[in-house]
């Protein structure tokens, strides 16, 4: 009995041998990911908020340069500003648009705050550590992109985004995929060109370095003007860092920005489950097979003394 | 067919007819029965009305749906990527189907011979939940020609879906092999049978295994949306494990609601055997899911504590939440234990109800309703609801012709 | 002021020979008016009267900073240039670089660890924001098209204009619901 149990066992464990293999390679690439802090010399964008005076030059260049579909209305119309999408939101990125500017009326605010939202290009990037085909990269540049021939279109990577990024071409019955900023990595980037959005700005709102370096940048220009900013480089702990970093005259809580997402990354969240996975792999069997065993004996004693 | 068989009408239960040939195949999909009575019983049922009407809007819409896009059936929400389809479809469920794992483990791990009669039940319950949740997902999912994808084409191990791809697709696998018994019965391989019989063991192990890690997946896929589930729902630690103890009493609970649909509307086909048992192993069933409804009332409790979100009972999604835990948990809880307490059989029926709307809650709770807590709430499309339906109809289409035809409810009489 | 006015003139000479400047009159005090035009794309160059802003503004250094000589407005600079450190050229162009973000203009920054003017603007930033920010401020005029006309390339990448986008053309799945 003992003897065939066993040999039953190994038989049925094959079955589950694939998963278990499977799981094996996650707990590598979750070493691999672990506490990565993003590439050294990586490119980043600082942003001054300040500095932006809602022309929509640079929503205008990314249609262009990432052949995005024509836009609803001209990208000099102001009424966009005022259109609100479900819940008085406003408008988000689209599946049309990898970049949108948003308009702040903040009280005690001579001018409205404009703000422009894309990816920020997370250091251990949400929408890369949920996505179950890996269709997603950082490159050592900065840019998070994705490969579109491998979405399947789970979507959860739009779940797991903390700034509400991706976006997803739901009007394409044939091939919907994700949708979203690649900091302009094929036309651009690789080459040590800046994106077309920050290159538009008439303003020079947005400043293209290494990261390292806008970081140093943005506290200078934070000690240099106390009275101009608020103390705080958005993105520079956020969700572990990002590549774009903003700065602010307005409490970032005032003007859309989540102030409650804490500095771990977002798998640090999910660590506590991917951790107690080999546990179960390797635990659950013995336990198990030593229940039945237990049980099966008290069944066999039971029997014996039925007998007697 | 109940009526039918108060009638002298006496269902297929072995290989040989009553004059001692052989039942074809065609007869035995025929359900014993001319092809002429057959669809007159069909005509007559009125369950079979209501399905009717729902195909005639559904499946044209279902249609829509793979020749527009999903934008035609749902909001096309960025902010709610996940609608009715997972909510409902995968995350609802997959915990309603837990049975399976779980009657494996109880009569073959546990030898507890004496849930025989419903261990089949539990199997089917649990193979077809989890093969209606992959319709679900195929109807959800933007490019459903790549699922395979996950599996060959481009791997992302490190993340907690590929866990659920790979885990679902290999417990369905086993599942299917836990229930090659009874179809080889009822068509007649023998062989087949044997095989499984030699490894159920280490398919029903396996099957522990991969429950216990996909049912807990579906919960941690959630953290990865720490800011965006309420906090109530949500707990980045404990949520796979609320998953994982609340699917083994939706599991429980589901076999009992479905087995006492089973002994009302498909009586003609369960065996003295099944029906004499019946009451109870509902109570067996209501002692298990009790035990795990008071794991599941204490971590959900510890989850409060640990992350101190005690402040949030006492707003309104407080309120919502403590609907969910009344009525889904604390007073399915208090009518189990009641029920096995004084045996009443019938009062484990309505916990078990109870049960399953607070499941259902919960998990549409998690994924859509208390989603996005701090934008807005999502209305699902009425064409997303449509579709929903359909697919669920064709669920429970699937479920009555199983059960109508092999040996689930019944035990198969041996050829000699 | 006597002083200043040659430095003026003298830089304005120097202008001459270094700065990009299709036409140029002249004033009494520095260019009469300057036509702006090394980074026109997508809107036709600015003719900007140089004259007329001289006289409304306070000083030189309001826009040119320390490099004609004045002690810089901006305290941030007052502290190494307090007293004004006159530049061989006040052009924007010969130290606001109009190829900004470039590799080679990073380069330029990464390789100079002295080099303290790390964020400074290029020369569309600093045009932007010098004149708008002081046009905000006393009510000058702010629109793009207040001061240099969008072109047919302009209005293209725009979707203005003959390419604006026909009314109702939306497809209803752009809002993200
Ligand atoms: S182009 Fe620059 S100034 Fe204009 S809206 Fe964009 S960021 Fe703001
Ligand atoms: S902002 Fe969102 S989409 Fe962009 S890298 Fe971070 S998680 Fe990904
Ligand atoms: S970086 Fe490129 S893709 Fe991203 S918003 Fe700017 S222009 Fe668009």
């Amino acid at each position: 009995m003992k003897k065939l149990n066993r040999r039953s066992f190994l038989k049925g464990g094959l079955a589950g041998g694939a998963a278990i293999a499977a799981v094996g390679t996650s707990k590598q690439a979750l070493a691999g990911t672990h506490n990565f802090g993003g590439y050294p010399d990586s490119m980043g964008v600082l942003v001054d908020l300040t500095k932006c005076v809602g022309c929509r030059t640079c929503e205008a260049a990314c249609n262009k340069e990432q052949n995005l579909p024509e836009p609803d209305k001209s990208f000099d119309d102001p009424s966009v500003f005022e259109e609100r999408r479900e819940g008085g939101l406003p408008r988000r990125t689209t599946e049309k648009a990898y970049t949108v500017v948003q308009k702040y009326d903040v009280p005690g605010r001579e001018h409205p705050l404009f703000r422009k939202v894309q990816c920020n290009h997370c250091n251990e990037p949400a929408c890369l550590t949920s996505c179950f085909v890996n269709a997603y990269k950082k490159t050592p540049e900065g840019a998070v992109i994705y490969d579109k021939t491998v979405c399947v279109g789970c979507r959860t990577c739009m779940v797991a985004c903390p700034f509400y990024i991706p976006a997803y071409s739901y009007s394409s019955p044939t091939n919907p995929v994700i949708k979203k900023c690649i900091m302009c990595y094929d036309t651009r980037l690789k080459f040590g060109r800046p994106p077309a959005c920050v290159e538009a700005c008439p303003q020079e709102v947005m400043t293209f370095g290494k990261r390292k370096d806008l970081l140093k940048l943005a506290h200078q220009r934070i000690s240099d003007k106390p009275d101009a900013y608020v103390d705080h480089v958005y993105g520079e702990n956020e969700v572990g860092g990002t590549a774009w970093m903003y700065l602010s005259d307005v409490p970032f809580d005032k003007i859309g920005y989540d102030t409650h997402l804490g500095t771990q990354p977002i798998i640090s969240y999910v660590k506590e489950f991917l951790g107690m996975v080999p546990m179960v792999l390797t635990i659950w069997p013995a336990l198990f097979t030593g229940f039945h065993l237990l049980s099966n004996r008290k069944d066999a004693a039971k029997n014996e003394e039925n007998k007697s | 067919m109940n009526s039918l068989k108060s009638q002298g009408f006496a269902p297929v239960v072995s290989d040989l007819k009553k004059d001692g040939s052989e039942w074809t195949v065609k007869e035995k999909i025929m359900l014993g029965l001319s092809p002429k009575e057959y669809w007159a019983v069909q005509l007559r049922n009125p369950f079979n009305w209501v399905l009717w009407a729902i195909y005639a809007i559904g499946v044209p819409i279902l249609v829509g749906r793979f020749i527009f896009g999903l934008g035609w059936v749902t909001h096309s929400s960025y902010d709610y990527p996940w609608g009715l389809f997972l909510g409902w479809g995968l995350f609802t469920m997959v915990p309603l189907s837990a049975s399976g794992f779980m009657m494996g483990t109880t009569v073959e791990l546990f030898g507890r011979k004496d849930f025989k009669s419903i261990e089949r039940l539990g199997l089917l319950n649990g193979l077809l939940g989890y093969l209606f949740a992959v319709v679900f997902l195929q109807v959800d999912l933007g490019q459903p020609w790549r699922l395979i994808y996950p599996m060959f084409v481009s791997l992302g191990p490190a993340a907690v879906l590929f866990l659920v791809a790979w885990h679902v697709a290999t417990y369905l696998t086993c599942q299917v092999a836990e229930l090659v018994p009874a179809f080889s019965e009822w068509m007649g391989f023998p062989k087949a049978k044997k095989f499984i019989k030699s490894i159920v063991l280490g398919l029903t192990i396996a099957g522990i295994i991969l429950s216990t890690l996909h049912q807990g997946a579906l919960g941690a896929l959630f953290t990865y949306a720490p800011g965006k589930v309420h906090p109530l729902w949500y707990s980045s630690p404990f949520q796979w494990l609320h998953f994982f103890v609340s699917a083994v009493f939706a599991g429980l609970s589901m076999l009992i609601v479905v087995s006492t649909l089973t002994k009302w509307f498909m009586r003609w086909r369960c065996d003295e055997n099944y029906l004499s048992n019946l009451s109870k192993l509902t109570l067996g069933l209501a002692k298990g899911a009790s035990m795990a409804l008071i794991t599941y009332l204490v971590i959900k409790i510890i989850g409060i504590a640990h992350d101190n979100n005690w402040a949030y009972l006492l707003t309104g999604w407080g309120a919502w939440f403590m609907f969910e835990m009344v009525v889904g948990v604390i007073l399915p809880l208090i009518f189990y234990t009641m029920a096995v307490r004084n045996s009443n059989a019938s009062l484990a029926r309505f916990a078990a109800i109870l049960a399953v709307f607070g499941i259902a809650l919960n998990r549409l709770n998690t994924a859509l309703i208390a989603f996005n807590w701090q934008l807005y709430r999502e209305i699902p499309h009425w064409r997303e609801l449509v579709i929903v339906f359909t697919v669920y109809a064709t669920y429970i289409v699937v479920y009555r012709a199983v059960l109508a035809r092999m040996p689930i409810l019944y035990t198969w009489k041996e050829k000699k | 002021m006597g002083g200043r006015k040659k430095t003026l003139l003298g830089m304005a000479a120097l202008m001459l020979l270094t700065a990009p400047l299709a036409a140029q009159s002249w004033a009494a005090e520095g260019p009469g008016t300057v036509e702006l035009g090394s980074l026109a794309n997508y809107y036709s160059a600015v003719t900007f009267d140089h004259a007329m802003h001289t006289g409304v503004a306070a000083s030189c250094a309001e826009c040119h900073h320390h490099t004609t000589g004045l002690a810089p407005t901006d305290p941030n600079c007052a502290r190494c240039h307090k007293a004004g450190d006159k530049a061989n050229s006040v052009a924007c162009k010969s130290c606001h670089s109009d190829k900004r973000f470039s590799a080679e203009d990073l380069a330029k920054i990464e390789g100079n660890p002295q080099l303290h003017h790390k964020g400074k603007l290029g020369l569309k930033g600093a045009y932007h924001q010098k004149c708008l920010g002081c046009h905000t401020a006393m009510g000058g005029p702010t629109g793009c098209q207040d001061c240099h006309t969008r072109n047919d390339k302009g209005d293209a990448i725009f979707h203005s204009g003959k390419y604006a986008p026909a009314p109702g053309a939306s497809d209803g799945h752009g809002g993200g619901h």
